[in-house]
C-alpha cells in the first residue's frame, strides 16, 4: 500500500507539470479523471454504417476513400477532454483497409487546461469472413490500431499517453434492410511512456443492435437507429512498475446512436450514458461522452 | 416534289444514324449483400468508372442493379462480377433486358 501511495505522489508530478496548491491527493483523484478521458477517446473506432462507440466490421470498397471529420466529448467529474480529429481511410481492395487519424485535444482539469495536437494513430483491418443474402450481409473482420506518441505533452496536462500502443481485435456484424447486429472485442495494448508512466492495459467488449425504421431507396435519405452496450476495463496504471492506487476499473455504457445518410455522405452521433462501473480507489465516474461525426465517402 | 422527296430521305437517314449512335443496353444485375444505401454508393462509384457505362439505378429494396451500357461497348458478366466483388458484394444474376 505504501509503495501504491508513493507512486500516486510521484503522479502529480508526471500528470501535470504545474505546482498547484491543492492538496497531492485531490491531484491524484484528478489523474483518474484524466487516465478514463484517456480511455474514451481511443477506446472507439467507427466505420460506416457500423457501431459509433465501438470497432465495427465493415471495410470499404477497392479504391474507395473515405473522410471523417470528428468531434468528441467526456466529462467525468472535474475533468472535460474535448477531441476535434480528422480521419482519411482507403480501401486497398473490398478486404483490406487502412487509415489514419489526426486528432486535436483540448483539456481540462480541476481548472487547468491544455489544447493541441493528439497521438496520431495508424489503423489497418482486414475482413477475413464475408457471406452476402439478399438484401443481408454477414461479416468478420480483425483489425490492429497503433497510436504513436505524437501529443505535446509539454503543457499543464498531458494531451497523449506518451507511449506507443497498441489495439487489436475482432469485430463481426449481420446488417439487413431492416436490423442489424455488432459484437467486438479489443485489447490495448499500453507501453511505458515518458517518465516512466505506463497506463494499465484495457479491455474492450461491446454488442450493438439496430433499426431502419423506414426501407427508402437508394437516392433517398436514410436513417439508422442504434443501441450500444459498451464494457470497458482498464488494469491499474504503473509508475516505475510501480502500481498506482487510483487508477483502472470497469465501466459499463448504454449507448443511442442515430445514422442519417444521403448517398456517400453520412452524419452520425450518439451518447453514451454510463449503466454502473467498479473503479479503483478515488476516481470520478464518467458523466457521459458524446460524439458527432461527418463522413463522406468517394 | 423532288425537293421534299430528298429532304424526307436525309432527315430519315439522320434519324437513323442519331438511333444508331445513342442505341443502348441495360442489363439487369441481382446483387447480394445490398443492405444499406451508404455502402452501396461503392456499387454506383465502380461502375460509373467503367468505360462504356453511361447509367447506374441502384433498387436497393429488391436487389438489383441496371447497368445502361452505350452500344458496343464491352459489359459481360465476368466483368459486373468482378466490380461487385471490388465495391464489397456478391453477383447473384446477370441478364440483358432486351428493349
Amino acid at each position: 500500500m505504501g509503495s501504491v501511495m508513493r507512486a500516486t505522489s510521484f503522479l502529480c508530478q508526471h500528470l501535470f507539470c504545474v505546482v498547484s496548491s491543492r492538496p497531492c491527493i485531490q491531484r491524484a483523484t484528478v489523474g483518474g479523471v484524466v487516465a478514463w478521458i484517456f480511455f474514451a477517446v481511443v477506446g472507439g473506432t467507427a466505420i460506416a454504417h457500423g457501431p459509433l462507440f465501438s470497432p465495427a466490421p465493415e471495410t470499404i470498397w477497392a479504391g474507395g476513400a473515405e473522410i471523417t471529420l470528428g468531434y468528441h466529448r467526456a466529462e467525468a467529474g472535474a475533468g472535460r477532454e474535448q477531441n476535434g480529429f480528422l480521419e482519411a481511410k482507403y480501401g486497398l481492395t473490398s478486404r483490406w483497409e487502412i487509415g489514419v487519424e489526426l486528432p486535436y485535444v483540448s483539456r481540462r482539469v480541476d481548472g487547468i487546461g491544455a489544447g493541441g495536437l493528439g497521438d496520431l494513430t495508424f489503423a489497418a483491418k482486414y475482413q477475413f469472413w464475408r457471406q452476402d443474402l439478399p438484401g443481408a450481409q454477414y461479416k468478420t473482420t480483425g483489425f490492429v490500431n497503433v497510436k504513436v506518441p505524437t501529443a505535446d505533452n509539454g503543457q499543464n496536462l498531458r494531451l497523449g499517453s506518451g507511449s506507443t500502443d497498441v489495439i487489436a481485435g475482432l469485430a463481426a456484424g449481420y446488417e439487413s434492410r431492416r436490423w442489424y447486429w455488432f459484437a467486438s472485442s479489443a485489447y490495448r495494448f499500453n507501453s511505458e511512456g515518458d517518465g516512466g508512466l505506463k497506463q494499465g492495459d484495457r479491455q474492450f467488449l461491446s454488442a450493438v443492435g439496430g433499426i431502419r425504421p423506414i426501407l427508402n431507396e437508394y437516392n433517398e435519405p436514410d436513417t439508422v437507429l442504434m443501441l450500444e452496450l459498451n464494457w470497458e476495463r482498464a488494469d491499474r496504471d504503473s509508475l516505475n512498475s510501480l502500481p498506482l492506487a487510483d487508477t483502472g476499473g470497469w465501466t459499463l455504457f448504454a449507448s443511442p446512436v442515430i445514422w442519417w445518410t444521403y448517398r456517400q455522405a453520412a452524419v452520425r452521433a450518439g451518447v453514451q450514458i454510463p449503466l454502473t462501473d467498479d473503479l479503483n480507489g478515488a476516481q470520478s465516474s464518467a458523466d457521459y461522452r458524446a460524439k458527432v461525426e461527418l463522413v463522406y465517402h468517394f | 416534289m423532288k425537293r421534299l422527296k430528298i429532304i424526307s430521305v436525309v432527315i430519315a437517314f439522320f434519324l437513323t444514324i442519331s438511333n444508331a449512335a445513342w442505341a443502348e443496353e441495360t442489363y439487369r444485375l441481382r446483387v447480394d449483400g445490398l443492405a444499406c444505401p451508404f455502402c452501396a454508393y461503392g456499387v454506383e462509384k465502380k461502375l460509373k468508372n467503367t468505360e462504356g457505362v453511361i447509367g447506374v439505378d441502384i433498387q436497393i429494396n429488391d436487389g438489383i442493379v441496371l447497368v445502361t451500357v452505350e452500344d458496343g461497348a464491352r459489359f459481360d458478366e465476368a466483368q459486373a462480377r468482378r466490380i461487385m466483388e471490388e465495391a464489397g458484394f456478391t453477383l447473384r444474376s446477370f441478364e440483358r433486358i432486351e428493349a
